[in-house]
């Protein structure tokens, strides 16, 4: 313990882009409170706008030239960390625009007008008629997205710990909150909190073992001890790595740790089930990719078949269940498990270009993402979303375009050449072949289960155009330009970045530095 | 690096009896049935906590673990469970076949791979806090680390305990919609339906009782269902009021035979 107080340096050029987000989300809070109920909605709209927009233009004009570990070591702003809040950012912004979206009505349609409400009682419909809107999901996210960001960027294991609490607890509350299918919704997020709780549990106790070899909780610290060894202390090191894994993992959708996925990304609002896919997904990646790289790499060959294994149950199971799915949302779920794995892959390469190939992914996969899910949102019948494969049926002689967007980004979660999921599994999957035989084996199980999942893919494509509509009253609701935005954003993205990735994969080639 | 400490006999026997009551509650917390039980449990696996705190040389830690933790935090959780009912008719059913068997060898497996891992460790002499605690202090070192080290942390709390009040209140509060009836509101719908016109009937026998949970007799000695609350009635909460009434009965039998002596 200091035995004098030491004031830590704060670099705040650094973590201004954190905090322009959390200042955007108390400012909603404030909003809340005295802005009047019906301009409520555009004002939190407004104001998360510009927060996310700052907090960008403060990452790229302060944050790149201070890339220093800042706060007592509690926060790391290296290339990593820069490159992976920029994309949050950039998906922030895009789930709020999903999430703003009206669909013609008075307010925001996928959220219910009242959370306490019982489902279906007589007081939900008062207060639906009352024209009463939970906008709090705004500060809520912003919320979510400072704990991302802090996440991504943790140095030491109390922080990351509290960064994943940060953003998790919003997200807990944003998955109960669907206008419709309330019960679904209301399923959905207390099975993602109590797994979430239990999973956090894992990782408060491999922080709390890794602590008693290592003496420290910083990354760096937990580094050099490893190399150092601690004699009598190394039978802690392994379950140690394994637990906080586990913790780290859940949050992935990895299997084993997968069984919330499908549930929460149905019960949850599509948009939030976009923003959660994208976001949290990337989060995650970001705190593995430092706790194994910086933390933990030393002892590397004592561990990694572990999350070998993991990777390929992930990609297999993701695979092959999302076969079987009728429920688009669900199909989803899964394909994002699938995708998980594949991104464990590049992480296993252990290498700067493998840092690169993972930070693309997760950005291309983000960006499409988002778009397929507000797609989704859209699609419509009866005024509650069409969320059956079935209803599906026929869709592309209808909306044409609608359909042919989404037809693309189903390509490009497959990885077909020409979009952004082909480079991004090129990028994941070249270095990990480069690593040695287990990274080899990893590709191929990878190739095949893009193969699996491309084969569901290409069924709904047919399924799209090719067979006869069910029903006529399926329709895409008319967006506003809002939602139009973020599918156009995602799509083009998914374009660019799979016919010239040149540049993007410049930048993430320069991000991928770690300050250990 | 210091000289290890000794560990004297009173600490080591504080442990070994309190550590195993520590274990039971804590499997306590997780078999009870009650959830009154279940917090009561915790309260004594906070306790216990706390109890360790102290002997290891840091009292402020566990004072604070006994006035934070078990003292307030559970009994707010108490208060909880007190003011949303406390329904122990959790369902046992099981959904998936053969899953809490799965969930028991799993559970039993991590268990013994943990026991055998950490059971393999030879941990160093303890150093114990005496050096910090005379020459920076207890709470002043705790102090240094919390606003100097974890600054951030600390201060980025602040956004969980924010994100908790406000998710309370999108999940349990709800907006008045319209105003409350006043009683000239109430009168006026009694009269409009033309159903109760003098109110419900009050609750309780012959003045010997006049509890919420205990019905009104009518006059033919059957219970009026609308002297008590629908909320205890559908909780099995109300009282039986026939030992009233047989008390009545005995006094009035009483009274007869008196009379007729």
């Amino acid at each position: 313990m200091p035995t004098v107080f030491e004031a830590p340096e704060i670099n705040w050029a650094a973590i201004a882009p954190m905090l322009v987000v959390m200042a955007g989300g108390l400012i909603g809070i404030v909003v809340e409170a005295f802005v009047p109920r019906r301009r409520r909605h555009s004002v939190q709209v407004a104001l998360s706008v510009v927060a996310l927009v700052l907090a960008f233009v403060a990452l790229v004009t302060l944050t790149v030239d201070n890339r220093v570990k800042t706060l007592g070591g509690s926060v790391v702003m290296d290339g990593m960390s820069v490159f992976l809040q920029g994309s949050l950012i950039v998906f922030g912004l895009l789930g709020v625009l999903t999430m703003a979206e009206k669909f013609g009505g008075d307010r925001p349609d996928a959220f219910t007008p009242m959370g306490a409400a019982i489902p279906g009682s007589a007081y939900e419909a008062a207060a639906d008629r009352a024209g009463l809107a939970t906008s709090e999901v705004f500060p809520l996210a912003l919320f979510s997205l400072s704990g991302m960001m802090m996440f991504v960027a943790a140095g030491d294991l109390i922080t990351m710990f509290v960064a994943l609490e940060v953003l998790s607890l919003p997200l807990y509350v944003l998955v109960g909150l669907a206008r419709r299918r309330r019960l679904l919704s209301q399923e959905a997020s207390l099975k993602y909190f109590l797994l979430g709780a239990f999973a956090s549990a894992f990782f408060l106790f491999g922080s709390a073992l890794l602590y008693g070899y290592a003496a420290t909780t910083d990354l760096d610290g937990i580094a050099a001890a490893i190399t150092e060894t601690r004699p009598g202390l190394e039978p802690l090191l392994v379950p140690a790595i394994l637990l906080v894994l586990v913790g780290l993992l859940f949050k992935v959708g990895a299997v084993p740790f997968h069984s919330w996925t499908p549930d929460a990304y149905q019960g949850a609002p599509t948009p939030v089930t976009g923003f959660m896919a994208a976001a949290t997904k990337l989060a995650a990646f970001g705190a593995i990719l430092r706790f194994v790289y910086v933390g933990v790499e030393g002892t590397r060959w004592s561990w990694e078949v572990g999350l070998a294994v993991i990777a390929a149950l992930t990609m297999v199971v993701g695979a092959v269940l999302s076969v079987t799915q009728t429920d688009i949302k669900r199909l989803l779920a899964y394909s994002s498990i699938a995708h998980a794995g594949f991104i464990l892959v590049g992480v296993l390469a252990f290498s700067t270009l493998g840092l690169r190939g993972v930070m693309f992914y997760l950005l291309a996969y983000g960006l499409m993402t988002i778009a397929a899910f507000a797609i989704v949102s859209m699609v419509r019948q009866g005024g509650t979303e069409a969320t059956q494969l079935s209803q599906w049926a026929g869709l592309g002689q209808r909306h044409p375009i609608l359909a042919a967007t989404f037809g693309f980004l189903l390509l490009a979660f497959a990885g077909i050449p020409l979009t952004s999921g082909f480079t991004a599994k090129f990028a994941a999957f070249a270095p990990a072949i480069e690593s040695g035989t287990l990274g080899v084996v990893l590709v191929v199980i990878g190739v095949l289960a893009s193969a699996v999942t491309a084969f569901v893919y290409v069924r709904i494509i047919v399924l799209m155009y090719f067979s006869d509509a069910t029903s006529e009253d399926v329709v895409a609701a008319e967006a506003s330009p809002l939602t139009t935005a973020a599918v156009a954003v995602g799509a083009v993205a998914t374009v660019v970045l799979g016919i010239v990735p040149g540049p993007v994969l410049e930048l993430a080639a320069q991000a991928s530095e770690l300050i250990r | 690096m210091t000289t290890p400490l000794e560990i004297g006999a009173g600490e080591t026997a504080l442990f070994w009896i309190l550590a195993p009551i520590s274990v039971i509650a804590a499997l306590g917390l997780l078999f009870a049935r009650k959830s009154v039980h279940a917090a009561l449990s915790m309260i004594v696996v906070m306790l216990i906590a706390g109890v360790f705190y102290i002997a290891n040389e840091a009292p402020f830690v566990g004072i604070i673990q006994i006035v934070v933790y078990s003292g307030a935090v559970m009994m707010l959780f108490l208060f909880v469970v007190m003011l949303v009912g406390r329904d122990a008719s959790d369902s046992l059913i099981e959904t998936i076949r053969g899953q809490r068997l799965a969930t028991v060898l799993v559970t039993l497996g991590l268990v013994a791979l943990l026991t055998v891992v950490v059971g393999q460790v030879t941990w160093g002499g303890a150093v114990g806090l005496a050096a910090t605690n005379t020459e920076t202090g207890n709470v002043t070192g705790l102090a240094y680390l919390i606003f100097g080290r974890y600054v951030w942390i600390f201060e980025v709390s602040a956004l969980l305990l924010i994100t908790a009040a406000v998710a309370s209140m999108v999940l349990a509060h709800r907006t008045r919609l319209a105003p409350p009836p006043n009683q000239r509101a109430w009168a006026a719908r009694r009269f409009r339906e033309g159903k109760h016109l003098a109110g419900l009937p009050a609750p309780g026998v012959y003045a010997r009782h006049n509890a919420v949970d205990t019905p009104a007799l009518l006059p033919d000695g059957s219970i009026s269902e609308l002297s008590v609350s629908r909320v205890l009635a559908a909780r099995s909460q109300v009282a039986s009021p026939e030992r009233f009434a047989d008390a009545q009965d005995e006094i009035e039998r009483e009274i007869e035979e008196g009379s007729e002596r």
